[in-house]
């Protein structure tokens, strides 16, 4: 195919859309993403925290998008639908619509004043409700972008012709009534889905009370609540009496697993989120008692029973395995909760409040959607897609990421949006990027040697910061500052006119130093660096005080003290300012291979992957069969992963991009992202071989374990679930009779030292299970488990399961089910299982004729030399551990190396396939350079000073140091220092240095506090 | 007690405590190829060190020293952090030292491979300005503590009374001193290894001198904890903390004296700590005056902040100061509250990682406690 085309559409802008927005623009393409509320961000920014770290959602997301905001590379269009496709993969032509917004996005400046004189107060959806909008609004405080929009269905002017009130306060004059809805044709590549899901509406499920009882709320609105940004402050309070709540209840499942609503799916997602909002809301009040009412609880991502057994033991959150069948409410506005358990028993209890933990549905619109992109839906309503190609949906070049095809969490919408990138390049023209300066840029100006000029621009960002600030009296005190030699107030200093202002200053007052007081650095620094490195500065020579986040908002009520406040910050602006020095940030080459560790399903995908991109790569697998554990996989349910498989391995033998390494084991690693040498040395062959390739992929895989449990070995009619896929996949089945058979879920799972979900077993009961039934519908099957994991769309197969009669029994680890032999002497004894079953509050003992044991994913013993050799760190279960759980899913700390697969924790094909993917797609973010360049920022070592004791080498999460072994010095890897000062802090001996952060200016920081005072 | 120090063998101690262990190094010529050890100097009013090949030298040898004039670890750090050692040598140190050790070679500046540690129960050793200014008087005082068995003197350095890490510290080979007798321990595979070689013949039970030296820890732990809510009560508080370093000198002998201050130049002696004559002049303006020089409580509190975590309690920082600020006993008192936020021991085991190495997930929770803590103490004491 000719690939011409390097444009590429993302609908819908949430976390999935945003991160494969992201790595389309990193590989040079140019993105269109539309949005149809007023901000990108999704569902991320109403959430307060995330699990399994408790990391704050936000702060980890708006980094992300604010760097969405800044590439060069994306353009977001708010407010925005899709309305036609048409032409064919690699040239599509899409018509999107953008509503009105009636407020010049160029002119607004985010300034509020227009909100808080709308006479219309509505609901505010960021907030479900929780809180008033104006009619002219921003979706959320950190929108981006940032300008205010009005809703036309709220505004009086445009429903009654009358008020036109914002038009006469806005400063900016950013008002436009008569803006128009604008059709826009685009002309891209391939599209990518990222459109998301509902939250189920729980108003028809009359029985629990929602909207009726006052305290009675969904876990989204519940969310809300525990932010501190929120409604309430993070200060939880009934809405009946404003009282805090002592007794708390979740209910879970309530819109999922639900045959009776069509909802016959799990929504994968919400046992987790309940559980971290028991977590937050205990921690938030002291003494509160919290239980979750639950059928099973089903943590099976990665290192999620660790944080539900935290939940239990830490915390006393009741998990109360049954089922609530209503709720009433008493005359104090006290819920009580009627509850079913499994034998029938029912019991009431009494709560302060009830929070339901809502499941997640399909878009409202995803049918009109489907109908205009011509795809197809499945039984759910979800978009469609194939186990095998589960980023795909019908229609080629249109590809799907995020729960557009089903109900996901956070880092597993990631890791779709990687893959469907590539996914989609398939049909993109990708050009090797040069990232070294354009030869036409300014040239720098020398300032070393020259006395500090400073430049002060203080920013009255609005309201925002001169609504509580004396901004000039800040901009005067600065004036009188040493150094300083102009200093001014700006409207907005982010507006290209006052950025204009910044240069004819720096020109006009030979200006070598700048500092701007206004927001955050995160945001707007690599702005104003720009700014300044246009005017011929080094962009490093740039400081800026943070006068809004630290100042102004924190200090709303009291404008006397904040000013001073500010008057300090940029004195002490100032003092650093005075002590920068220009920094260089040095180019890395990027060798545009890549190394593959393991020939396994994930493995091969990413080759794949990248050949597909164009990209060369060396495969090693250490086994003579490419393949790995799959090869041990005969059903999954429709498909037929054998047939897929061979295919696979096929098509990859057959790629002269591909180059495959059997047989091959690696001796040594050496290098650093873009220039790495690996060693390996390959069976039957003296000779070593030396590769060289710029990033690495590792897809070791993992391994089944050993398990000696439930007198495994002793008769042959004791199997694993692997086994008896094989025993099932050969036709002789059944050799003995067989009547009762008994599988028993968890072993060596979910224990003390090993608190992990091996993920994939209870589907491969079920799946396995049901394949026997296909074949002996009389056998009786019993399934003792601890809670049935059958996440997303597997629960099908469990429902399945269960109408067609099999017994699923639950048991606790301290109560596992008793094995004995029914003659000890017999190879081939049949097997007594004695468990407890909680249905009929009584023992059953089953003879059975199989017993089979679904046994743990282990970690490969050798992930642990495999982690030393590449720098990388792994998890207490042995596991790969990744930069970040939720937002980094595939990559690690060290920059240019990436996870993929079972090495990464337990997980279904499907999964392995598309983190395969996203493991290409990120990787294709640096072989589609030239070249990087590293940070300015980076560590420096005083060699004097050094005495190699090797403190900060261990600190270092990206592996930057090492400890020179004859110098017996520190030594910085330059292009993999990250600039965090983890090292800095940590040496005893001061012999560290962080550029732009050095001992030198930070002490001229505290002495001039200290002067201001 | 662990696995190896279950049973010790009895030396001959009928010449006395000091020929017991001499006698050891003498009959294991073959062991080691140098032993090295306290010796005193010619012009009788101090020891040193001394690196001895030929064991003749060992008669003038002295095992257990009054005093501690350098740190052993010091010593050790000389040869051994640099090149490879070609041959084995025997240190025999106070447990303070030998914990010296352990942290520094944590801290990648002695190398252990040729080093076997040898320690003993430690009675703490007199303060330095006693000692020189009456040799022969310190002399006799100290043999009479070691000849009549006495663990909890007044004579010794105020760090060594409140010491309670006295015996048994991770050495190799350990002198355990019972009533006079001398008992060696193998306190670690690689001692266990030199002993069974040497076939020293009997076999000690220890469990007298065990319940002995639980009684003198006991004691000294109860000194110890009064000598800190002194030390507290001396400096908490910004005010007291100026007060008591106030006749300060600024000479950084007790940094140059410190074992586990290893940096090649400190931080306080460089350029960057020198100010520029405008910020000292409108510090000036802006106080209305100035002490000079003006860094002394930023020495010290930025000396605690690099080394209270690795702070043996050697206490050879008072005897450095000439000015006589109880720098050992309050280092020791930080030192113990750092050390404890992170449940950590300076130089207790090879095996334990330096704090900050190592991340426990609880620790965040911790530290809120402590906050937490800090807090509630603010509120009652206002």
């Amino acid at each position: 195919m000719n690939k011409k085309n390097r444009s590429v559409l993302v609908v819908g802008a949430g976390i999935a859309g945003i991160q494969a927005s992201l790595d389309l623009a990193d590989l040079g393409l140019q993105v269109h993403l539309i949005e149809e509320s007023a901000s990108i961000g999704g569902r991320m920014p109403q959430l307060d925290k995330t699990f399994p770290t408790n990391d704050c959602s936000m702060c980890i997301l708006a980094p992300k998008m604010s760097e969405c905001a800044r590439h060069p590379n994306i353009k977001i269009h708010i407010k925005t639908k899709l309305s036609a496709i048409s032409g064919n993969p690699g040239d599509f032509l899409v018509k999107v619509i953008e509503e009105a917004k009636y407020v010049d996005p160029v002119k607004c400046v985010a300034c509020g004043i227009c909100e808080s004189k709308c006479p219309v107060k509505t609901d505010d959806e960021f907030d479900m409700g929780l809180r008033k909008r104006g009619a002219i609004s921003r979706y959320f405080l950190q929108s981006i972008p940032s300008e205010y929009t009005i809703d036309k269905t709220k505004c009086l002017y445009l429903t009654k012709g009358v008020c036109r009130i914002c038009e006469k306060v806005c400063p900016a004059k950013a008002i436009n009534y008569e803006d128009k809805d604008k059709e826009i044709e685009l002309n891209v590549g391939a599209v990518i889905l990222a459109t998301g899901i509902d939250a189920f509406d729980p108003i028809g499920f009359g029985h629990f009370g929602y909207k009726s009882f006052k305290n009675v709320v969904t876990s989204l609105e519940f969310e809300r609540m525990l932010s501190a940004s929120g409604p309430l402050g993070g200060h939880v309070v009934r809405a009946s009496d404003k009282k805090e709540p002592q007794k708390l209840a979740f209910i879970q499942c309530v819109g999922s697993r639900d045959e009776s609503i069509d909802h016959n799916y799990c929504s994968a997602a919400c046992c987790m989120f309940a559980i971290k909002e028991a977590i937050i809301a205990q921690e938030h009040m002291k003494g509160l008692q919290t239980a979750i009412f639950n059928m099973d609880i089903r943590a099976y991502g990665k290192d999620f029973d660790k944080y539900y057994e935290k939940a239990k033991n830490q915390y006393g959150v009741k998990f109360i395995k049954s089922k609530v069948s209503g709720i009433t409410e008493t005359e104090a506005g006290s819920l009580i909760l009627k509850y079913v358990f499994e034998n029938g028993e029912i019991h009431y209890s009494e709560f302060d409040m009830v929070v339901l933990s809502i499941g997640l549905q399909p878009r409202a619109n995803i049918a009109d959607l489907a109908d205009k992109l011509e795809i197809k839906l499945n039984e759910y309503g979800f978009c469609r897609s194939d186990a095998f190609a589960p980023l795909q949906t019908t229609r080629d070049g249109i590809y799907v990421c995020g729960a557009v095809n089903g109900p996901r969490d956070i880092p597993e919408s990631v890791t779709t949006a990687s893959g469907a990138v590539a996914e989609a390049v398939k049909f993109l023209k990708l050009e090797r990027q040069d990232m070294t300066p354009k030869e036409d840029a300014v040239p720098e100006k020398d300032v070393w040697g020259e006395r500090p000029r400073i430049g002060a621009f203080v920013c009255h960002c609005g309201i925002n910061i001169a609504g509580v600030v004396d901004v000039k009296s800040v901009a005067e005190s600065a004036r009188s500052l040493p150094n300083v030699e102009h200093a001014e107030d700006l409207m907005y200093a982010c507006s290209q006119d006052c950025m204009n202002t910044i240069k004819e200053r720096i020109k006009e007052h030979n200006l070598n130093r700048i500092i701007v007081a206004a927001c955050t650095p995160r945001t707007h620094e690599p702005l104003f660096r720009e700014t300044i490195s246009e005017a011929g500065l080094n962009p490093y020579l740039f400081e800026m005080a943070n006068i809004r986040d630290q100042c102004s908002w924190a200090h709303m009520n009291e404008p006397e003290l904040a000013t001073l406040k500010a008057k300090d910050l940029v004195t002490m602006g100032v003092a650093k300012a005075r002590e920068l020095t220009p920094l260089k940030r040095l180019p890395i080459e990027i060798n545009p291979r890549a190394l593959i560790i393991g020939g396994g399903l994930a493995g091969m995908t990413s080759a794949q992957s990248l050949a597909a991109a164009g990209y060369e790569c060396y495969l090693l697998e250490k086994e003579d069969e490419l393949g790995g554990n799959m090869r041990n996989i005969y059903f999954n349910f429709d498909k037929d992963p054998q047939k897929y498989l061979a295919e696979l391995v096929a098509d990859i033998s057959g790629n002269e991009l591909i180059h495959i390494y059997k047989n091959a084991k690696i001796d040594a690693v050496e290098g650093f992202v873009g220039n790495y040498k690996t060693t390996i040395a390959v069976k039957n062959n003296d000779k070593q071989e030396i590769l060289e390739h710029g990033i690495i992929i590792v897809a070791t895989g993992a391994e089944e374990h050993k398990t000696t449990e439930y007198l495994y070995g002793e008769s042959s009619r004791i199997i694993t679930q692997v086994e008896f896929e094989q025993m099932l996949h050969d036709q002789d089945f059944p050799k003995p009779k067989v009547k009762n058979v008994v599988m028993i879920q968890c072993v060596g799972s979910r224990e003390e030292g090993k608190m992990y979900c091996s993920r994939v077993c209870c589907t491969k009961a079920v799946k396995n299970a049901l394949n026997l039934k296909k074949k002996h519908p009389n056998v009786n099957i019993y399934v003792a488990y601890r809670d049935v994991r059958t996440y997303g769309f597997r629960e099908k197969y469990y429902t399945e399961l269960r109408d067609q009669g099999a017994m699923f029994v639950h048991y606790e680890p301290e109560n596992k089910p008793q094995v004995k032999l029914i003659d000890d002497f017999d190879p081939d004894s049949k097997v007594n299982v004695t468990m407890f079953d909680p249905i009929m509050n009584r023992e059953v003992v089953v003879e059975a004729d199989l017993l089979i044991l679904a046994t743990a994913i282990d970690a490969r013993k050798e992930n642990i030399d495999l982690a030393k050799m590449l720098k990388i760190s792994l998890n207490t279960d042995g596991m790969f551990l990744e930069a970040h759980v939720k937002l980094r899913p595939v990559d690690f700390a060290t920059e240019g190396v990436f996870v993929a697969g079972l090495a990464h924790n337990p997980k279904d094909m499907d999964e392995s396939i598309t983190q395969a993917k996203a493991a290409a797609s990120r990787g294709l973010t640096y072989l589609s350079k030239k070249s990087i360049l590293a940070e300015g920022t980076i560590t420096e070592v005083n060699e004097d000073r050094c005495t190699g004791c090797g403190y900060c080498e261990e600190i270092c999460a990206y592996n930057a140091i090492a400890v020179d072994p004859e110098k017996e010095i520190a030594v910085i890897n330059e292009a993999l220092c990250k600039g965090c000062g983890a090292c800095v802090a940590s040496c005893r001996c001061s012999a560290l240095n962080l550029r732009g952060f050095t001992n030198e200016q930070l002490f001229s920081v505290f002495d001039a506090l200290e002067l201001t005072n | 007690m662990d696995k190896f120090s279950k049973k010790g063998i009895e030396l001959n101690s009928e010449s006395g405590i000091q020929e017991a262990i001499r006698r050891f190094f003498q009959d294991a010529e073959k062991i080691f190829d140098a032993v090295m050890l306290p010796m005193r100097v010619p012009a009788k009013d101090s020891y040193a060190w001394i690196m001895i090949k030929d064991r003749e030298y060992l008669k003038d040898a002295t095992p257990i020293a009054p005093i501690m004039p350098v740190n052993g670890a010091k010593a050790l750090k000389r040869f051994t952090r640099k090149g490879e050692a070609r041959l084995k040598v025997a240190a025999l140190m106070r447990p303070c030292e030998i914990r010296a050790a352990v942290e520094l070679t944590k801290l990648n500046q002695i190398n252990l491979d040729d080093v076997i540690l040898c320690s003993y129960d430690c009675p703490g050793a007199l303060p330095m300005q006693d000692y020189i200014s009456e040799p022969e008087a310190g002399e006799a005082k100290f043999q009479y503590l070691l000849d009549n068995d006495i663990w909890n003197s007044a004579e010794v350095k105020p760090v060594c009374r409140i010491c309670d890490k006295f015996s048994l510290p991770a050495s190799d080979l350990h002198f355990a001193i019972e009533q006079g007798k001398v008992i060696i321990i193998a306190n670690s595979e690689k001692g266990a290894e030199i002993l069974k070689d040497m076939n020293l013949p009997g076999a000690y039970l220890l469990e007298n001198w065990d319940r002995s030296i639980q009684q003198i820890k006991q004691k000294r732990l109860a000194a110890k904890e009064q000598n800190f809510a002194e030390t507290k009560n001396k400096i908490e508080g910004f005010e007291k903390l100026l007060e008591t370093f106030s006749v300060c000198i600024g000479c950084h002998n007790c940094q140059s004296a410190c074992p586990i201050c290893y940096c090649r130049q400190c931080y306080f002696d460089s350029v960057t700590a020198k100010p520029n004559a405008d910020v000292v002049m409108m510090k000036m303006e802006q106080r209305g005056g100035l002490t000079l020089p003006m860094d002394r409580i930023m020495f010290h509190t930025g000396r605690m902040a690099h080394m209270s975590l690795s702070c043996v309690s050697c206490g050879l920082c008072s005897d450095a100061c000439p000015v006589d600020i109880p720098v050992a006993e309050i280092f020791s008192y930080v030192g113990s509250q750092t050390q404890q936020a992170f449940e950590y021991c300076a130089g207790e085991s090879l095996g334990d990682a330096l704090p900050m190495k190592e991340y426990k997930s609880d620790e965040l929770s911790e530290l809120k406690a402590i906050l937490s803590d800090a807090t509630a103490q603010e509120v009652a004491d206002e």
